[in-house]
């Protein structure tokens, strides 16, 4: 160990939604390592150990490094040329970048989405539907006396999330911590965070909306028949007594992961979740707030949305925004072969997309922004290595509760950052746009205007 | 002659053309319908570049080839008919008020969404959200009738509020969720949570003929009666029976 240590005091891990801001990192700045992360959880500390500065060219394309310039005319030709070019990631990164991304598909007149669509993005569809009532996570600390996880599993996915904010922690009025809560897990298997859990109920696979339609009839007061034991694998009785539980709370918290949005009927399950919280508005305070994985997912819900009016899943082809998920979602763009240009930042969509769409992948140019190589970055046309967020540059994150974070870095990276990478890509795509069409900005009108006497 | 668009070159990305419409060709002949604007993607075309056209509209347009990566025709339109000879993409007569638009293959997503009146009928299976809403939208289908000969999959009739869709085979899950009015009839299966959040169940039911499953020879007999008995509410005063 050298003797050039650096210590950075109140630090945020961005590795996923509940960013934790109290970490105390000790940086060893000649060996570019993170030698000690204070605070962090299981996860944070294996973020922080396992980032090196990797020995990697700066910029490739077909796997062969180039000049940075060169890279970035490359991949905003490739973006310019495209009939249907997609830009898809952005949870890991910083929300100048994601706002950089918005403005290179709008440039482009291309398709934008996050990562939302294959996580919470029928929990974004369900907010158009049925509203959002939200909340801060340090109301849930201060105020939370009833805390309702479902399909998820914080233990594993979001560690600290019971001990800072939703379950152990003390709070004003929640002066004894846990003993002042009532948790409640439902879920349909055995998982890690079961022991903190005053109340576990199993439902049956695929049958979340059943039993949520069930509990919302029961909060208004109606009669449920006590087969919905046999439908649901939740008896009659225990439904009730959360009922009464749920209604008898002074301020309840609903957490839900993807066990809900993900399965059968996805944004209905959300929906469903989120009426339940609304119609217990009626007797007490009740929020519902999805527990957001990736680090700045949520940055990327709300950069996209203030940008274009649309959470994910947003298409500029006619010059505007129009939103349509199914139909302008990456997994859909590329299934159905619609997309001829991919521009992929900070995600690995190769690595976990279903195969459809990893085979179109392969038959069009792809742009990979990625701090390490992944099977995206190695199947890319031009590949960029970038400087991770968080450890190595600085910037705005969305805590999964929208509370905007200033990142601090932890020493400097040879790589650049994704928002300088995208910046530069944009002042190209920008000028090729305007020579190749002119500053009309409305692609071809000109050529068709001067054969059409209509 | 009526007006005939073929497709003579399959495009490379989706096309969206919703300056296929009958209402925008009155009058418009065979040079300029050839220059109208499409757009292949985020470019702006010709429609001659796509189809060759033949013919002026005299109230009918057929247009021939594999139209699956075509999405938006006949979007919006209010009167006339449209026969489409093969397979047709997405939001297929979105919006329609009025007209008739019969597709001989199958069609794809969204067909019908939010229409308000006119008559879709698809010769073979039919995608997900037939005559449903758009997302953020809270109205679906206000009224009109949609035929599909074959399948339907989710989401079939999302938040309509009047009118009719008659689905000859299987649908699948969330048929006529949160419906408020409107009629449904599903002569297969039907998927899971059917009718899931819809109001006013009692009046306007969501029909699950379960006896047709066995007898798939009487399918088509049904759906030409409900294609006839549209046609004889057409000419009366329909409206007036959807909301009495």
């Amino acid at each position: 160990m050298s003797e050039n240590i650096r210590t950075v005091k109140n630090a945020t891990c961005t590795f996923c939604g509940c960013l934790c801001d109290d970490m105390e990192l000790t940086v060893d700045l000649d060996e570019h390592r993170i030698t000690k992360a204070k605070n962090a959880c299981v996860l944070g500390r294996a973020w922080y150990a396992e980032h090196v500065i990797e020995d990697r060219p700066a910029a490739m394309i077909d796997g062969k490094e180039v000049d940075f310039d060169e890279a970035v005319e490359e991949a905003a030709q490739v973006l310019v040329n495209a009939k249907f070019p997609i830009i898809y990631g952005l949870s890991d990164t910083t929300s100048e970048a994601q706002r950089e991304a918005v403005a290179i598909a709008d440039y482009i007149h291309g398709t934008i989405d996050t990562t939302t669509s294959v996580c919470h993005g029928p929990t974004g569809m369900a907010f158009q539907g049925v509203g959002e009532s939200t909340m801060s996570l340090g109301e849930v600390k201060n105020r939370a006396d009833m805390v309702i996880f479902w399909g998820g599993n914080p233990a594993v996915s979001h560690p600290r999330l019971f001990t800072r904010y939703a379950v152990t922690t003390k709070g004003m009025f929640i002066p004894n911590g846990k003993k002042d809560r009532t948790i409640v897990l439902v879920d349909v298997r055995k998982t890690a965070s079961d022991p903190v859990a005053n109340i576990q109920i199993k439902v049956k696979p695929g049958k979340d909306f059943e039993l949520l339609w069930a509990l919302r009839a029961l909060v208004k007061g109606k009669s449920i028949d006590p087969s919905i034991e046999k439908i649901t694998g939740v008896s009659l009785a225990t439904l009730e007594d959360l009922v009464d539980r749920m209604k008898k709370c002074n301020y309840g918290v609903i957490f839900f992961g993807m066990g809900l949005t993900m399965t059968r009927g996805r944004h209905f399950n959300s929906g469903a979740l989120m009426a339940l919280g609304t119609d217990l508005n009626e007797f007490t305070h009740f929020v519902v707030k999805p527990a957001r994985g990736h680090g700045n997912v949520t940055g990327a819900d709300n950069v996209v949305s203030w940008q274009t009016g649309y959470p994910f899943g947003v298409n500029f082809n006619l010059g505007y925004p129009r939103f349509n998920p199914g139909e302008f979602t990456t997994v859909d763009t590329l299934s159905n072969r619609d997309a001829d240009a991919a521009m992929f930042i900070a995600s690995d969509p190769a690595s976990n997309f279903p195969k459809p769409a990893i085979e179109h992948m392969k038959r069009i140019p792809v742009i990979s922004l990625d701090p390490k190589q992944t099977i995206t970055s190695s199947l890319a046309h031009v590949a960029f290595t970038t400087a991770t967020y968080g450890i190595n540059t600085t910037g705005t994150v969305y805590r999964m509760d929208d509370v905007p974070i200033t990142l601090r870095k932890a020493y400097d990276s040879p790589f650049p950052s994704d928002e300088e990478i995208l910046t530069a890509i944009k002042k190209r795509v920008r000028e090729l746009m305007l020579s190749k069409y002119g500053t009309s900005g409305v692609r071809g009108e000109a050529k068709v205007a001067s054969l059409t006497p209509l | 002659m009526s007006l005939t668009l073929s497709l003579h070159t399959l495009p490379d990305v989706p096309i969206e053309a919703d300056v296929i419409c009958t209402d925008k060709l009155n009058n418009v002949n065979e040079a300029a319908l050839s220059a109208l604007t499409i757009f292949h993607g985020k470019e702006q075309v010709m429609l001659g570049d796509f189809f060759k056209v033949q013919g002026k509209y005299d109230g009918e347009i057929r247009i021939e080839g594999d139209l699956s990566r075509i999405k938006h025709l006949g979007a919006g339109m209010s009167g006339g008919r449209i026969i489409i000879s093969g397979n047709v993409g997405a939001h297929l007569g979105a919006g329609m008020s009025g007209g008739e638009i019969i597709v001989e293959g199958n069609a794809g997503d969204w067909i019908a969404s939010e229409m308000i009146g006119g008559r879709v009928i698809v010769k073979g299976n039919a995608g997900h959200m037939v005559g449903g809403a758009y997302r953020g939208s809270p109205v679906g289908m206000q009224g009109g009738e949609i035929i599909i000969h074959g399948n339907a999959r989710n989401e079939t009739g999302n938040a309509m509020r009047h009118g009719l869709i008659v689905v000859g085979g299987n649908s699948e899950d969330f048929t006529g969720v949160s419906m408020l009015a409107g009629t449904i009839i599903v002569l297969g299966e039907m998927g899971i949570r059917s009718g899931a959040g819809m109001k006013r169940a009692p009046s306007f039911p969501c029909i699950r003929q379960k006896c047709f499953r066995h007898s798939p020879m009487l399918a088509p007999i049904i759906l030409l009666m409900c294609e006839s008995i549209s046609h004889i509410l057409k000419s009366t005063d329909y409206k007036l029976m959807m909301h009495s």
